[in-house]
């Protein structure tokens, strides 16, 4: 309370510029601005050997405490999650960061992460063939151990998430910038929305004019836009105030649910449709909200 | 401004928090600081034009205003902690607002040599008070429309018509006025900006009562008010463009640091009366974590976007929407909740509020410009 803006940063170190500039390139090249959805069921259009061949997975990997800092990692995850390309670079990201076995293992690792209300932990990314849950980050024992069978989670389409009794210890550090860093790629995905909707308005004629000229249309875009400043400063808040972590990260993920709202509103029937692919991003939001909420009840 | 531009490390804006908040303490006046609602006007008005010299005395005054005019030649940063940090003090709010955060922007961007040099050294040094003309009863929202009329006389013009909402008009020495003067030339290219003496013969104020019961504003009556040529901003016909320049200046991070302050302390409020109560957890959470967005926002617009036009037009426009509409919602919460020793407090400030979101620009209008000219709707 007692700090003005001259006690406080905002910008990430060049680092993380550094990292949200090649991550924002290496998704223009891998998914040549092909829509989310042409890809949100498939095959990701960028393989993980690539994003490993770039270093991105080990990033957040820390040498006597230095390297990249957690608002470095919130401006890759924020940049990462606006391709919404389902590889599992955050989590392997983050467990890399905080375990020394997940550290030396070349392939992609997850984390089982805990759910509202006693339901089983996720384990985004279970699906996926040759990835490994790490046992402890932080706290408890540092090991890979195989991701058990489980059951899909039904929001975890493009992100190929399961539910399965397994669990991950985490230190109360590692549980607020996990929910920082997913709150971080959520507000990449919630951008990506804005932005492809902006697009669909400008070009979609009803009464014989673009849609986006309808003042009704136009000012719910303008309160998604003011969303999405805020869901970039309350992770950045989050990022640079450990005790406001799961305050900052639930607010904007709260923000990003909104914006998906307003975009499939705005998109009207194509964008109540599967195909049109919305809900791909929405649904991540929405376990990012679920995620971070018991992540607060187990460590705030 | 480009030279209000100018970036000082971290490092220098911390000294120079330290540096004001110490001269802060000092300064702001304890009769101010304990007393001012038992003021009476006229007491509270000495105060607060005495404040508008102290801030001279202490170089204070025009902190992004370039050295040459008589400012402190910093930036937008310092403006911002400043405003906070003054606001924490409880200083007074002086008189000279309207004329520091727009006719010097304005004058320095458009004004002749001569303007700058009678205009700016008095405002600098809080002698002199400046008010707007730009509103009109039939020109708001809709500001092109406006119909006072500057007549062509020898050596100048003949003003007349009415100006509205005219915030520090009963203290004004001057007023800078947005006014037609050629009725026939196409929107946009009719109106002319002048500068005129608040006290001559013509000109007629009354008061205007707001529904919180407090009166900020004024009605202004021009009639055949004499204006001279040399009085004229920038050419005959380009009023709106001179106004436009104004307009989108940086003044959006300044204003949010005062409210910024207000809402703050509203906010503790609550937390220190009903903060208790379980019921009200989940929304008094939502209300604080919305108010240091607030900050950690302004945080953000300090850190990358000063100088850059474009960015700055946006993030005025979220700003404005961002804290007018906490205001209200904080408003409306304490009038709901509040314990019965607070209610006067809370009926006031919620009327108050109601006007947040209606002046510098609805918040209609604040969509229209995010929705149009940021993100790119048509028409």
């Amino acid at each position: 309370m007692n700090e003005t803006v001259h006690t406080m940063s905002t910008q990430p170190s060049e680092l993380g510029d550094a990292a949200a500039e090649g991550v924002g390139e290496l998704l223009r090249r891998g998914t040549k601005g092909a829509p989310i959805a042409t890809y949100a069921e498939g095959e990701p259009p960028i393989s993980w050997q690539t994003i490993s061949d770039g270093g991105w997975d080990v990033f957040g990997v820390l040498d006597d405490g230095e390297g990249a800092s957690l608002r470095d990692l919130v401006e890759l995850a924020r940049a990462w999650g606006h391709g919404c390309v389902q590889q599992p670079l955050v989590t392997t990201l983050l467990a890399k960061r905080h375990s020394a076995a997940a550290a030396a293992h070349a392939g992609p690792v997850t984390i089982a992460l805990p759910l509202p209300g006693g339901a089983a932990p996720y384990v985004p990314f279970g699906q996926v063939p040759g990835v490994v849950l790490a046992t402890g980050l932080g706290r408890g024992s540092d090991e890979l151990v195989p991701v058990p069978e489980g059951t899909p989670e039904t929001l975890a389409i493009s992100s190929r998430g399961i539910q399965a009794d397994v669990h991950t210890e985490l230190a109360a550090v590692v549980a607020r910038e996990i929910a920082v860093t997913l709150a971080a790629a959520a507000t990449g995905m919630a951008e990506r929305l804005l932005a492809d909707t902006l697009a669909f308005v400008k070009e979609r004629e009803q009464f014989g004019k673009p849609i986006g000229s309808f003042q009704a249309v136009k000012h719910q875009l303008a309160d998604a836009a003011i969303d999405a400043e805020l869901a970039e400063t309350a992770v950045i808040w989050g990022a640079e105030r450990p005790d406001e972590a799961f305050r900052g990260a639930l607010f904007a993920v709260d923000r990003c649910i909104d914006i998906a709202e307003t975009a499939i509103q705005a998109q009207g029937g194509l964008g109540f449709t599967w195909e049109v692919g919305l809900h791909f991003p929405l649904r991540q939001m929405i376990l990012t909200r679920d995620v971070v909420n018991a992540l607060e009840v187990e460590h705030a | 401004m480009t030279a209000s531009v100018v970036r000082v490390p971290d490092l220098d804006l911390e000294s120079f928090a330290a540096r004001a908040e110490k001269w802060l303490t000092e300064s702001v006046p304890a009769r101010w600081r304990e007393s001012r609602g038992r003021l009476s006007n006229e007491e509270s008005d000495e105060l607060r034009r005495d404040w508008d010299r102290k801030l001279w005395q202490g170089g204070y005054s025009g902190l992004s205003i370039p050295a040459e005019y008589g400012g402190c030649a910093l930036g937008l940063a310092e403006e911002v902690v400043f405003h906070v940090l003054a606001g924490k003090a409880q200083a007074p709010d002086g008189f000279t607002r309207v004329g520091k955060t727009l006719v010097a922007p304005m004058l320095i961007k458009s004004g002749t040599a001569e303007q700058k040099a009678k205009y700016l050294p008095p405002l600098m040094r809080g002698d002199e008070v400046w008010c707007q003309g730009f509103s009109e009863p039939e020109a708001g929202s809709d500001l092109a429309n406006i119909q006072t009329r500057a007549r062509r006389v020898e050596g100048g013009y003949l003003l007349s018509g009415r100006k509205t909402w005219t915030s520090f008009a009963q203290h004004a020495d001057w007023c800078f006025v947005l006014a037609q003067t050629q009725p026939d030339a196409p929107r946009y290219r009719n109106l002319s900006m002048f500068l005129v003496g608040m006290h001559q013969p013509g000109i007629t104020l009354s008061d205007i009562k707001q529904i919180s019961g407090a009166v900020h504003f004024a009605e202004t009556r021009f009639e055949d008010v004499f204006v001279a040529d040399s009085d004229r901003v920038g050419e005959d016909g380009e009023g709106w463009k001179v106004a436009m320049r104004v307009l989108g200046d940086e003044r959006g991070g300044v204003e949010t640091a005062s409210r910024y302050v207000e809402i703050r302390s509203d906010v503790d409020l609550l937390i220190r009366t009903v903060g208790d109560r379980p019921a009200l957890t989940a929304r008094l959470r939502e209300l604080d974590v919305r108010a240091e967005l607030l900050r950690w926002q302004l945080a953000k617009v300090v850190d990358r976007e000063v100088g850059d036009p474009e960015r700055l037009l946006r993030s005025a426009s979220v700003l404005k929407v961002m804290w007018s509409e906490l205001w209200q919602d904080v408003t409306r919460f304490g009038l709901e909740v509040s314990p019965a020793a607070d209610r006067d407090h809370w009926q006031y400030q919620y009327l108050e509020a109601r006007a947040a979101s209606i002046y510098s620009g609805t918040n209609e209008i604040q969509r229209n410009i995010l929705s149009e000219r940021v993100l790119g709707l048509p028409r």
